[in-house]
């Protein structure tokens, strides 16, 4: 079973990996009809694929191929031209087979999806017959037994024997499977010999080619084509230009799993060194000027040096070049072009560059869309072009490139351009925004406008756009890779669109806030830039805040809003406002510190935490502590339904307490005696009182928000905390500004009774005491009369 | 052909690995409190036990999903067995501990109140769940009948599942 499955996976890898180069090769085939080596790169795709699938028995696909690669064959020999139509039908088979493949990847089989192949290949056999009366008679055999022709002698042998399995036992089958598993590692080894020497000696490519084609013996083509990857190149994952004396270049093919598996170990490695580095900080403190310092800093950068390192390297094995994605546009911009009736030329840059394999599967759709509007929006009709004095031949060009830690790609058009009160019109009358944004909104804005879902500029739907789906599909899945999307268009002069995408998403830069006692990290990605603003910068207008930033007018939020984070502390004066920008969208959002910038590993919640509105997941800090993570898109969303007024003063309304019994107050003294003392002067009160030993009990109480305390009563002498610290602790709270303090302490002296009022004691009461003398003073602090 | 290959296979790889089974009809518990009542899961399904750490509130979540906390480099989250069950929170003790269970493709810490003992229970001790109150979320495994006890056993892949 095992054993099938490889073999079925071996051959889905390697047919993908045939199809994916041959879309780009037919294009180009129609282009130099003639080119030789061209046709035979594809000839032999068709061919691969029928004689595997014909061993995996996939009947379907056999048939489709061996319809093909009769066409190819002729049109190789030279028996045959093709010419457009032709073309067509050959690119449509070659749709099918993909469909095929897809098919068989996910289903196992090939009959499954009972795709019809009778009438293409029937097309196929026209062209092949039809047009070629002389070579009739060489490929009328070849339909009827093509096994015989085409294939192999093992495969020869298979098709033979494949009769007889029914007749055999258990035994007979199991031996007579072994027998072929070791045909098919002679195989594999005969071709991977043949793949060595075929790179050692570039120029007899096509003799030494893995399986050998009696019927066309090849001389090496002396016509020297700029230098392509040969069909049966090594595994796309280091794309090496091979030059004409290129060095063996050794590549093995790894699991992606493998790979993921390895990039969550390098994750935790940069957490440990994260860690580290905090706890370095931390000893450097301690033991300023100690000799072995010098020696753990050392050790340190090293660590960390080579952390960075790894990581960059195991990145890199994850990298694809952009090319994988760039490749299946020739294609579609021909089908586009014939469409449509436009002539588009497609310029590719940069289809070197490379990036995350994740990332690289993310942006195909998006792309696709672009392109796709830009043929049918952008680019204008020839006529159109030639009066508007342009070339008739329009042109696409779509570029890659590094810019920092992101990915450019560039999609830019010589059309028609954006018309932006055009968009404003369209959007208004199909809903999408106000009159009053409509007036108020810059070109910029306008042109961002069509990546509004439901938004289409077509007068009508055509098979290719207009539906209004295509661009709010770019800008959700450009929202997922974190990028961002820019707009920019001159009315006849064309549009440029550009994506910038970070270049990989399981360790990224971040920006860490603190929003009351809580810590968030903000992809470093989507941040714009930080300001720090007085309060009263802030405006409101239709019931939104927003601050004018130099010529811009951003909306604000508060981070703590969206959270429901516990406010527990003072509002400044000031406040700290992170830009933040996705796609093409802007956010200002006010936190209450910013922390710094971190390199943080994203983790996963699990499936239980999946899906939280507003955090992307979460990652581990060097203290150990897990830091949430900010998901920018859907922050943003979340924005809009936050309507707290930030200028208005929080003012929180007391509850009314009816019975004396609603008052709480808190005892923190080490002392059981003294506790008791206290509980039992305050007994006749009928208040709450609650205990606590020292400090730090008592802040987490007080923290816990569980009570509502008027007063709490404070010995000075604690363990784990004393009674100033928790004094000036307490009154870091906001709420907690008018709380009272009392301290009930033997310590009399002055210079106590003056730290007590430093750090934030409202009372002083100095043991021994009476019990209605500290009943009196609690009473006038809280506010409760005597009856 | 292929059906008849497989079949071999797996006929072969059948041969290799067929451990023979012995009937178990004792299950393994660990028992804990919360509230006033015993409560029980199988030994199996604990990854570990551990004593209350820091965790970080997750904005968003029903009030019993406390947030999540760092378990040696993965993130889990916590959820509070007291406040699910609707019961008064209450300030941890020495004898607060989280329980983390691991399921099928979810691993989560709950809060007890504390601990008693690990629990060999047959089988045929174990009465299905009264079809009252409970039922309704399907959180209970059944009732384990003791000596002079009482004890509720929870279904372990229902407390990971998420229900917001």
């Amino acid at each position: 079973m095992d054993d099938i499955q490889e073999i079925l996976e071996d051959f889905l890898v390697e047919a993908f990996e045939l199809i994916e180069q041959i879309d780009q090769d037919l294009v180009e085939l129609e282009n130099n009809p003639e080119d030789l080596e061209l046709l035979n790169r594809i000839f032999r795709v068709a061919h691969t694929v029928k004689g595997s699938s014909s061993f995996l028995n996939f009947d379907v696909l056999t048939k489709l191929t061996h319809h093909m690669e009769d066409v190819l064959n002729k049109a190789r020999k030279g028996e045959l031209k093709l010419e457009p139509q032709v073309m067509d039908v050959v690119l449509e088979s070659i749709d099918m087979m993909k469909e095929l493949l897809v098919a068989i990847r996910d289903s196992g089989n090939d009959t499954d999806i009972g795709m019809d192949i009778s009438d293409i290949c029937s097309r196929l056999d026209a062209i092949s017959q039809g047009e070629e009366a002389v070579a009739q008679e060489v490929s009328e055999p070849v339909k009827e037994e093509p096994v015989k022709e085409e294939a192999k002698e093992p495969k020869e042998e298979k098709e033979e024997e494949e009769i007889d399995y029914s007749n055999l036992s258990d035994d007979e089958v199991e031996a007579e499977i072994e027998r072929l598993l070791k045909e098919r590692k002679e195989e594999d080894k005969k071709r991977k010999a043949a793949k060595k020497s075929q790179n050692k000696n570039q120029t007899q490519e096509v003799v030494q080619e893995k399986k050998p084609e009696p019927s066309t013996p090849k001389p090496s083509q002396p016509k020297v084509e700029k230098p392509k990857p040969v069909v049966a190149k090594p595994k796309n994952k280091a794309p090496v230009k091979k030059q004409a004396a290129s060095v063996v270049e050794q590549t093995i093919r790894v699991e992606v799993k493998r790979l993921d598996h390895l990039m969550n170990l390098i994750g935790e490695l940069v957490l440990g060194k994260n860690r580290l580095l905090k706890i370095y900080d931390d000893v450097e403190e301690r033991y300023e000027g100690e000799k072995f310092l010098e020696e753990l800093n050392q050790v340190v950068s090293s660590v960390s040096l080579v952390t960075t390192d790894l990581q960059i390297a195991v990145m890199k094995t994850r990298m694809l070049p952009v090319a994988k994605v760039f490749n299946k546009f020739p294609r579609m911009i021909r089908d586009l072009s014939r469409e449509l009736g436009k002539s588009i030329e497609l310029k590719i840059t940069g289809e070197d560059t490379e990036l995350d394999k994740s990332i690289v599967e993310e942006i195909g759709d998006p792309l696709v869309h672009i392109i796709r509007n830009s043929c049918d929006h952008g680019i204008e009709d020839g006529e159109t072009r030639l009066l508007k004095g342009k070339m008739e031949m329009g042109t696409i060009e779509l570029k890659a490139y590094h810019e920092g830690n992101n990915i450019v790609i560039e999609i830019v058009d010589d059309g028609k351009g954006l018309d932006p009160d055009m968009l404003k019109s369209k959007s208004l009358e199909k809903g999408i925004i106000t009159e009053r944004e409509a007036d108020t909104m810059s070109d910029k804005e306008a042109y961002n406008l069509i990546f509004k879902p439901g938004f289409s500029t077509a007068a009508q739907v055509t098979s290719v756009s207009g539906r209004g789906v295509g661009m709010d599909v770019v800008k959700t899945n450009i929202e997922k890779l974190n990028g961002i999307i820019d707009v920019d268009s001159e009315i006849d002069k064309g549009t440029i669109i550009k994506l910038k995408i970070p270049l990989t998403l399981a360790i990224i830069q971040a920006l860490l806030v603190g929003v009351q006692e809580e810590f968030y990290a903000v992809p470093l990605a989507s941040v714009l830039e930080t300001v720090r603003i007085p309060l009263d910068e802030i405006y409101t207008i239709e019931g939104r805040n927003v601050l004018r930033l130099r010529d811009e007018v951003l909306s604000l939020v508060r981070l703590s809003d969206i959270f429901g984070v516990n406010k527990v502390y003072e509002n400044n004066e000031h406040a700290y406002v992170v830009v933040i920008g996705l796609a093409e969208s802007k956010l200002g959002v006010i936190v209450d510190t910013l922390v710094g910038q971190e390199e943080i590993v994203i983790k996963s919640m699990g499936d239980y935490l999946k899906g939280i509105e507003g955090i992307a997941g979460a990652t581990i800090r060097g203290d150990g502590r897990v830091t949430l993570i900010v998901d920018v898109a859907a922050l943003m969303d979340l924005a809009k339904n936050v309507s707290v007024d930030i200028t208005a003063d929080t003012q929180t309304a007391n509850k009314v307490k009816e019975s004396s019994s609603d008052y709480f107050v808190l005892i923190v003294d080490d002392s059981k005696m003294d506790r008791n003392i206290m509980k039992k002067a305050m007994s006749p009160m009928g208040i709450t009182i609650i205990e606590a030993t020292n400090g730090q009990e008592a802040l987490n109480i007080i923290k816990s928000g569980e009570y509502n305390f008027d007063a709490v009563l404070i010995d000075i002498e604690m363990p784990r905390m004393d009674g100033y610290t928790l004094a000036s602790e307490i009154r870091k709270y906001s709420k907690y500004k008018h709380l009272p303090l009392i301290a009930v302490t033997s310590r009399t002296s002055k210079s106590d009774r003056l730290r007590g009022v430093e750090s934030g004691m409202s009372e002083y009461i100095t043991k021994p005491y009476s019990p209605e003398y500290l009943e009196s003073v609690v009473r006038k602090n809280i506010k409760l009369l005597a009856e | 052909m292929n059906d008849q290959l497989n079949k071999v296979l797996h006929k072969q790889q059948k041969q290799i690995n067929e451990p023979e089974r012995v009937v178990d009809d004792v299950i393994q518990l660990v028992g804990f409190i919360i509230g006033n009542e015993e409560y029980a899961i199988p030994i199996l399904s604990i990854q570990e036990i551990i004593k209350p750490i820091d965790y970080t509130r997750v904005p968003e979540v029903p009030d019993y999903v406390l947030g999540v906390f760092n378990l040696r480099g993965d993130v889990i989250p916590l959820i509070d067995l007291r406040k699910k069950f609707k019961l008064e929170s209450v300030k941890y003790s020495d004898d607060t501990r989280y329980i983390v269970l691991k399921g099928k493709d979810n691993t989560a810490g709950f809060v007890i109140d504390r601990l008693t003992e690990a629990i060999r229970i047959k089988k045929d001790r174990i009465d299905p769940p009264p079809e009252t109150i409970h039922s309704e979320s399907g959180m209970i495994y059944g009732v384990g009948k003791r000596e002079n006890s009482m004890l509720t056993i929870l279904k372990v892949e229902v407390l990971l599942k998420r229900d917001f």
